[in-house]
């Protein structure tokens, strides 16, 4: 130890509570070291208050609820798995018995196929009338306006006839 | 390590221990108990509250799943510590962190603190003497590397001890002895800087 005054180490050391006899005999009899150690645990300590406080204020704008929302999603995600677990079993034991036998026995799965059969032949029927829509010469709109022509007198409404026919 | 040595518990341990592990369990009574500790400390160490406020939500999570795996070997203070260095190290490497941190050069102003800072019963001219010494301070601290500033948080801000902190940090008490030195340092000189 510096026999005039603390040097850095030893004043640093003093704040770090790694203190010794004679640090604490030297620091009664000088001022000017003693001054200097204040000065930098009341800078310290400044620093404290502020640093406390200003994480106090900030917290005091949180509402503590992440309690509660951190453990609920887990527990709900637990749950759902359990009840997804015999879904996806039984729906595995249906596969086979599915892809396997093309004429099932059971009524209900006939009735399936039966109305979809049904819808089939409706979709058929549609598009057979759409199909006639499209490809008729005259639309249906228009119908009334070949009446007029066929009752018509002379070869020039015939032929118009004619042509609306062959189109 | 040395300061697990220091703090190694042998036949006492287990009544401790599950003492500590049925703290633990009660996770109500452990935010209360530490969560203004843990958000101090992410706070000072990110500059982000929100961040901050990830990071004690992260820890306490962290706290509650790994329960069992607590040795009772520390006090859970400085368990909970040690999960949110860790977590405020995995935050401080993200890109994003490191993107804002250079966006916004300084998040908060060392004034801003001081303005705010309640000093009731002194003077306006002690006032404006303690708000120029929190600057110098706050300024010294903030230019510490992100390690130290840390050490530096942990010994002068939640009064730690040594050991702990090491044990907190993951480092010998050596070390730790050498960041608070060099962090205290660098404190003196601007304070001496600028008087």
């Amino acid at each position: 130890m510096n026999s005039n005054h603390l040097s850095a180490w030893e004043q640093e050391e003093y704040v770090l509570d790694q203190r010794t006899p004679q640090m604490l005999r030297h620091l009664t009899e000088c001022d000017e070291c003693r001054a200097a150690v204040a000065q930098l645990e009341h800078g310290l300590g400044v620093y404290r208050k502020a640093a406390v406080q200003w994480s106090a204020e900030s917290l005091a704008t949180r509402p503590q609820q992440f309690i509660t929302a951190s453990r609920q999603p887990v527990l709900s995600l637990r749950w759902a798995m359990a009840a997804m677990i015999p879904i996806v079993l039984v729906l595995i034991a249906l596969l086979p018995l599915r892809t396997s036998n093309p004429h099932p026995a059971q009524p209900g799965v006939a009735q399936i196929s039966t109305a979809q059969i049904r819808n089939d032949a409706g979709d058929d029927a549609l598009l057979d009338q759409v199909d006639q829509q499209i490809s008729a010469a005259v639309p249906s709109s228009m119908e009334s306006l070949t009446h007029l022509v066929s009752t018509g007198s002379g070869t020039a409404a015939k032929g118009s006839k004619q042509i609306v026919q062959n189109n | 390590m040395e300061a697990l040595e220091q703090l190694n518990y042998t036949g006492e341990l287990s009544p401790l221990r599950d003492r500590m592990i049925a703290e633990l369990e009660d996770v109500n009574t452990l935010c209360v108990t530490y969560r203004s500790r843990i958000y101090r400390y992410a706070l000072l160490s990110l500059k982000d509250p929100d961040l901050a406020e990830t990071v004690t939500q992260d820890c306490f999570l962290k706290a509650f799943k790994a329960r069992k795996d607590f040795r009772g070997d520390c006090s859970i203070a400085t368990w909970l510590t040690r999960i949110a260095t860790n977590l405020i190290r995995d935050c401080t490497r993200s890109r994003k962190f490191q993107f804002w941190k250079t966006a916004s050069s300084t998040a908060l102003e060392a004034g801003d603190i001081a303005d705010r800072l309640r000093s009731p019963g002194i003077s306006p001219e002690a006032s404006l003497v303690v708000r120029e010494e929190l600057v110098k301070v706050w300024d010294a601290v903030d230019a510490l590397p992100d390690k130290q500033r840390s050490v530096f948080v942990l010994r002068f801000v939640e009064e730690m001890e040594l050991p702990e902190i090491a044990i907190a940090m993951g480092l010998h008490v050596g070390t730790i002895k050498s960041h608070l030195h060099r962090g205290l340092a660098a404190v003196r000189k601007t304070m001496e800087k600028k008087r």
